[in-house]
């Protein structure tokens, strides 16, 4: 497996997928049992006004196991991961989990990952990091590097190649 | 919880910067190093850390459980607790103490793959963030007197920001709906930061990955509503958050069209002001936000 299986998840991951597929199944179980869609994580959920996020629904769906639905639709991508329906749920059911692990199910079925999220992940493989270090600006218009400012050198893994073989192996399990 | 600590003993801390405060966020940085020293805890830099993985948990959040517990470890290596002033981070890290410490097989697991690096995660380490460590180890008591320059006439509007706040479940520094610990600190340091509705708000931060436009609305509003209750400045702890709050500023205003003015501070950056920290030392000239209204003020 290369950088790139990983990134773009060109071939679907047995073995990722069935871990997902144990996550999702413990969920499913779970608020099958405690949700009575009382909405009040819709209520607070952040993303709901701007971007029509509905996590009681999506727990709904859940219970229904209409999981193939979920990872084709956008929606799950709009959560901003506040935690505020885990927080405020009388029941204790944390639909941003739910949302965490569809995302992952949709990335390890070899569903498009939006955004910067590969270009974050490769700079994450590469050094350690999902940025590397810049030089900014300043209020006068001038431009300063950490060297500059007189910050120590930046803390990124010593060796990136044992770094990679680590979470590389995690990956890459079956289970 | 963490045990008051006598006034004179020094408190070793490992400082994990994680990427966004090191790699852009200077400011805050900047700040953090000056005050730290200043209030009794010393700060020890260590090589070799990584991203915490929680940019990444929409990706693979197991790959955020084995980041995180990598960066634990590298720390417990040295016998070190740990200040991660990212909010984002101090979440990350916190869940995994939380998922480890009832997972037995899932941590085998990842003390294996950390065998690669010759880490290996016990879990033992105590977690840290700026405001926990400043209200709970440090002491209301000891900032006061540490104060030079107080914070007269300035009313600050706060943000804890999402990571630091919620799930309570897992373990946060401050109260899920009441948060207080920032706004006695500027109290004790002669300033007010009193409620405003919209203080639990997100910034829209992670969004920022897949629907910039989104994210920018959210930031957008906040600050609208920030401006309209006149306060004299907005503080974070957070470099996420920050980010979006100071050097988006103006594209968060075209979003919500709205004319936005808000000066933006790290709260260590507000903190190191009253403490008689010269402006240059606390990065305040990278702040991108307009800091005139403020310094009127201040």
């Amino acid at each position: 497996m290369t950088i790139v299986d990983l990134t773009s998840m060109s071939s679907p991951q047995v073995g990722e997928r069935s871990e997902i597929n144990n996550r999702l199944k413990r969920l499913q179980e779970e608020v099958s049992e405690l949700c009575y869609q009382c909405g009040k994580c819709t209520a607070g959920c952040e993303a709901h006004k701007l971007l029509e996020l509905e996590p009681h629904k999506i727990i709904a769906l859940l219970k229904r196991g209409l999981v193939d639905e979920m990872l084709n639709s956008d929606i799950i991508w709009t959560c901003m991961s506040c935690f505020k329906c885990w927080q405020r749920c009388p029941q204790a059911v944390p639909p941003v989990s739910v949302l965490f692990t569809l995302k992952n199910m949709a990335v390890a079925s070899g569903k498009e990952i939006p955004g910067s999220y590969t270009q974050m992940m490769q700079s994450l493989m590469s050094i350690g990091l999902v940025s590397d270090v810049q030089s900014v600006p300043t209020q006068d218009g001038k431009t300063v590097s950490r060297d500059d400012l007189g910050l120590p050198p930046l803390s990124k893994p010593v060796d990136a190649q044992k770094f990679q073989a680590g979470f590389m192996a995690l990956a890459m399990e079956k289970v | 919880m963490a045990e008051k600590k006598t006034k004179d003993q020094k408190i070793k801390l490992a400082l994990f910067p994680g990427c966004s405060m090191p790699t852009e966020q200077y400011g805050y940085e900047l700040s953090v190093r000056e005050v730290m020293p200043l209030v009794g805890i010393e700060l020890v830099d260590l090589q070799g850390f990584s991203c915490c993985g929680e940019p990444m948990k929409s990706v693979n959040a197991l790959m955020t459980l084995y980041l995180s517990a990598r960066n634990i470890a590298l720390a417990e290596k040295e016998g070190l607790d740990i200040l991660a002033p990212c909010a984002m981070c101090h979440l990350a890290l916190s869940d995994c103490m939380h998922v480890l410490g009832s997972d037995e097989s899932l941590k085998k697991r990842i003390n294996e793959k950390l065998g690669s690096e010759d880490l290996e995660y016990h879990g033992s380490a105590k977690l840290y963030h700026v405001v926990d460590l400043l209200y709970d180890v440090v002491g209301l008591e000891k900032i006061e007197e540490l104060v030079k320059k107080p914070l007269k006439d300035i009313s600050v509007a706060t943000h804890y920001g999402c990571h630091l706040l919620r799930p309570t479940v897992i373990g946060r520094p401050v109260d899920a709906e009441q948060p207080k610990k920032m706004e006695e600190i500027i109290k004790i340091c002669g300033g007010s930061a009193p409620f405003y509705p919209e203080k639990l708000d997100c910034c829209g931060g992670i969004v920022q990955f897949n629907l910039l436009e989104s994210a920018l609305t959210k930031t957008g509003q906040k600050l609208k509503a920030v401006k309209d209750a006149e306060f004299s400045c907005f503080v974070d702890v957070c470099p996420w958050c920050h980010k979006m709050f100071d050097a988006r500023q103006q594209k968060a205003a075209e979003t919500v069209a709205a004319k936005l003015d808000v000066p933006v501070l790290y709260f260590t950056q507000l903190l190191g002001l009253a403490l008689g920290v010269d402006s240059k030392k606390l990065g305040l000239f990278l702040n991108q936000s307009p800091m005139q209204k403020f310094e009127e003020v201040f």
